[in-house]
């Protein structure tokens, strides 16, 4: 027997059983309706989509106003030209020598590099060609904590809860938007989703086609801490401030 | 960790005198069980949540054999590696034994509790990797050599002072006391360096999904995010219980989980993680090896009485809304988990029998039920317990009682079995105890009754009853 068929069988004998006992077997009232099938699943992924493009100005609302509860500074953009002057601003602001960003496709279309190089700052973007080896993984990592800024786009957001959520993938790093100093995510209008409960749909549709992605950070402000006496303190591990721009129009 | 259950009384006698401890749990009551009970308030559908996340338990944990099975499965198929523990022993050296294989030298940790069943930081410091803790909490309980005080606040016990003198090296006493946002960018300035130059992470697990193989790391620091990121292997634990079947079920146990824990309706992070990096990712763990432990936990499982204890998913509502916990304190509950919750699973995962004053150490007020999100009864399974060590249960060896103990309850239960018994007894102990009492009180006993008279007055019985009096009164007014 090896250790997990152990394992197993004494958890099996636990339970008061001598064979495992598969749930769907059961005719109890608990047993059918913990796994969807993916016909549901579907439908329920296409009906959060849905939602996100009909009900997009009051998703955006209700999205700005619990970034903002959550420690997100909220900015909204009229227009590219806008969410443009608005980074070049923070960066400005924030004396950066040194700004990384992802390969999100809001980021060309504003004129991000531009608008960062133009206040002098240097930018580099998460992205890599050709085949990954151990020096390319120790300049990323020593690129994401040296940067001063982190701009990324947004591959959902959360209206519930006023979150961002990235799905780390070539383009996109995951130090991006959690080693530098300042975060700044740009959102555009049909991305924001009702609540969580969309979004964990949205995945389970993707895992039973087969696209779940690898990895998935749920953001919700800067990253904070509140264990010296209960006093809660806004930047520890992650960014200490963190940017939601809003571009109205396309 | 070895547990130290029976000292109980000491330890909770200690907190009491501590003025700056007793300040420092306030915190528990007016921050996180406030937050919770605001948040709750907050949400509508709050108790179609619980119900809902109780559906959820209730059935993983029926099911918990078959569930593991698709878990691993699943893991494996991601490309990651699962490791079946039987006990903290086994874990904490599989944990040893990869970061040998490995040639690891720094080591970052993240909150886990079922770490700290294996003192695993220690463990690993003393086979001499670099091992740092990266919760800020957890960091400073580990620079002042002790042991988590909450769940999910393990400092919470700690004042300013303490902490500064822990963080600056340049403190000296007297100095002006920085304050928490000046040692909160202490800390991060030595943590950074830490995480650039880890090569391996240890986490614990908030839920694993077994239909995916996806682990779901829970954090406000963002320390749970770096130990997926930056290092090259990472190695996540968890208690066989903490299993979800469907990714769906992570929007129901999420919401209830960080509403319960902080009150915040999400947590700044939530980390999702299906294995090692992707193959087209400059950044994440080459590696990812689950580790899964038993350590005691089938002895709840197979308790039908004690099993919903294993529906828990460590939030710490249940501590932060306890009348005892918030004056005695973590460290008196004497083992990894403290508090409600902790005076159920500690004394079945450590043994009864020197853990007998946990579950005796509740008022049964109700309020760890009240508070849990998956609606656990606590107050049932504490007197399950103080059923057990009074009278023993199918092991006799978990009686802690007396004989003598026992006899007198023998005698006062066939005394109040019969109407004429009831009041003979109730006459011949106002007889006995009249002498020593003054209107009616007793102020001082002899031992054992003592221990009651030395905190509060005792009162005796009346001269006579309310019955005698009432039938007295029907019978001059018949007259």
């Amino acid at each position: 027997m090896t250790d997990r068929e152990k394992f197993i069988s004494n958890v099996t004998a636990s339970l008061g059983r001598s064979t495992v006992l598969v749930p769907s077997d059961e005719s109890g009232t608990d047993s059918t309706a913990i796994f969807e099938d993916a016909a549901t699943a579907k439908s329920h992924a296409d009906r959060a989509m849905s939602y996100a493009s009909e009900r997009s100005t009051e998703l955006i609302d209700r999205m700005a106003n619990m970034a903002a509860v959550n420690g997100w500074k909220v900015h909204r953009a009229g227009n590219p030209e806008d969410a443009a002057d608005l980074i070049a601003d923070i960066s400005e602001q924030k004396g950066a020598k040194s700004v990384l960003r992802s390969t999100h496709e809001v980021l060309t279309e504003i004129g991000v590099d531009s608008a960062v190089t133009n206040t002098g700052a240097t930018l580099g973007v998460t992205e890599h060609s050709g085949s990954i080896d151990a020096n390319k993984i120790e300049q990323a990592k020593s690129d994401a904590f040296t940067a001063d800024i982190g701009i990324t786009g947004v591959d959902y957001a959360i209206a519930e809860t006023g979150t961002v959520v990235l799905h780390p993938r070539s383009g996109l790093s995951r130090l991006v938007s959690l080693a530098p100093p300042t975060h700044i995510a740009v959102l555009r209008p049909n991305e924001v989703l009702d609540s969580l409960t969309e979004l964990f749909a949205m995945e389970r549709n993707d895992y039973l086609s087969g696209d779940l992605a690898g990895s998935m950070n749920l953001i919700s402000g800067p990253s904070k801490t509140a264990d010296i006496e209960g006093t809660t303190v806004t930047g520890i591990h992650g960014p200490l401030e963190v940017h939601l721009i809003i571009l109205e129009n396309r | 960790m070895k547990p130290l259950t029976l000292n109980f009384r000491n330890k909770a006698a200690e907190t009491m005198g501590d003025k700056q401890v007793q300040q420092s749990l306030e915190h528990v009551y007016t921050g996180f069980f406030k937050g919770r009970l605001e948040a709750a308030g907050d949400t509508p559908e709050w108790e179609e949540l619980r119900d809902k996340g109780k559906a959820i338990k209730d059935h993983t944990i029926a099911h918990l054999d078959y569930y593991l099975g698709m878990l691993a499965d699943n893991v494996e198929k991601n490309g990651g590696s699962v490791y079946f523990a039987e006990n903290a022993d086994e874990a904490r050296q599989h944990i040893i034994d990869l970061a040998h294989a490995r040639n690891i030298k720094t080591i970052i940790k993240s909150k886990s509790m079922v770490s700290e069943e294996m003192a695993l930081a220690e463990s690993l410091n003393d086979e001499g990797f670099e091992t740092v803790e990266t919760d800020l909490g957890e960091y400073i309980i580990q620079l002042a050599g002790e042991t988590p005080y909450h769940l999910i606040a393990p400092a919470v016990h700690k004042s300013r002072l303490e902490v500064a003198e822990l963080l600056d090296d340049n403190y000296k006493s007297g100095d002006r006391v920085p304050d928490a946002t000046e040692l909160t960018m202490m800390a991060r300035e030595k943590l950074r360096g830490v995480f650039a130059r880890a090569d391996m992470s240890v986490t614990g697990v908030n839920f694993a999904v077994a239909e995916s193989g996806s682990i779901a790391l829970v954090t406000n620091e963002g320390n749970g995010r770096m130990s997926t990121t930056v290092p090259r292997v990472h190695v996540a634990v968890m208690g066989m219980e903490k299993i979800v079947p469907s990714i769906q079920d992570l929007s129901t146990m999420l919401r209830i989980l960080i509403r319960s824990a902080t009150g915040q309706r999400i947590s700044t992070y939530v980390t999702m993680v299906n294995g090692a990096r992707a193959s087209d990712e400059e950044e994440g763990p080459e590696e990812f090896h689950l580790v899964i432990m038993n350590n005691g936990r089938q002895n709840l499982l197979a308790d039908p009485q004690l099993r919903e204890s294993l529906n828990c998913i460590r939030c710490g509502a249940c501590l932060n809304a306890c009348p005892v916990y918030r004056k005695v304190g973590g460290h008196a509950y004497g083992w990894v988990y403290p508090g409600p919750i902790g005076s159920i699973v500690t004394p079945v995962m450590t043994g009864l029998k020197d853990a007998h004053n946990l579950p005796a150490a509740s008022s049964l007020c109700g309020a760890c039920l009240d508070a849990c999100p998956v609606k656990i009864n606590i107050p049932r399974m504490l007197l399950e317990l103080r059923h057990r060590t009074a009278e023993g249960s199918a092991d006799t060896a978990e009686r802690t009682s007396s004989k003598a103990e026992r006899g007198i309850w023998k005698l006062w239960r066939a005394g109040m079995m019969g109407r004429k018994r009831f009041d003979l007894g109730a006459r011949l102990s106002w007889l006995l105890l009249r002498p020593m009492a003054k209107n009616g009180w007793l102020k001082k006993t002899p031992p054992p009754i003592s221990r009651w008279t030395s905190t509060r007055d005792f009162p005796i019985m009346a001269s006579s009853s309310l019955r005698s009096k009432l039938s007295k009164r029907t019978k001059k007014a018949k007259s």
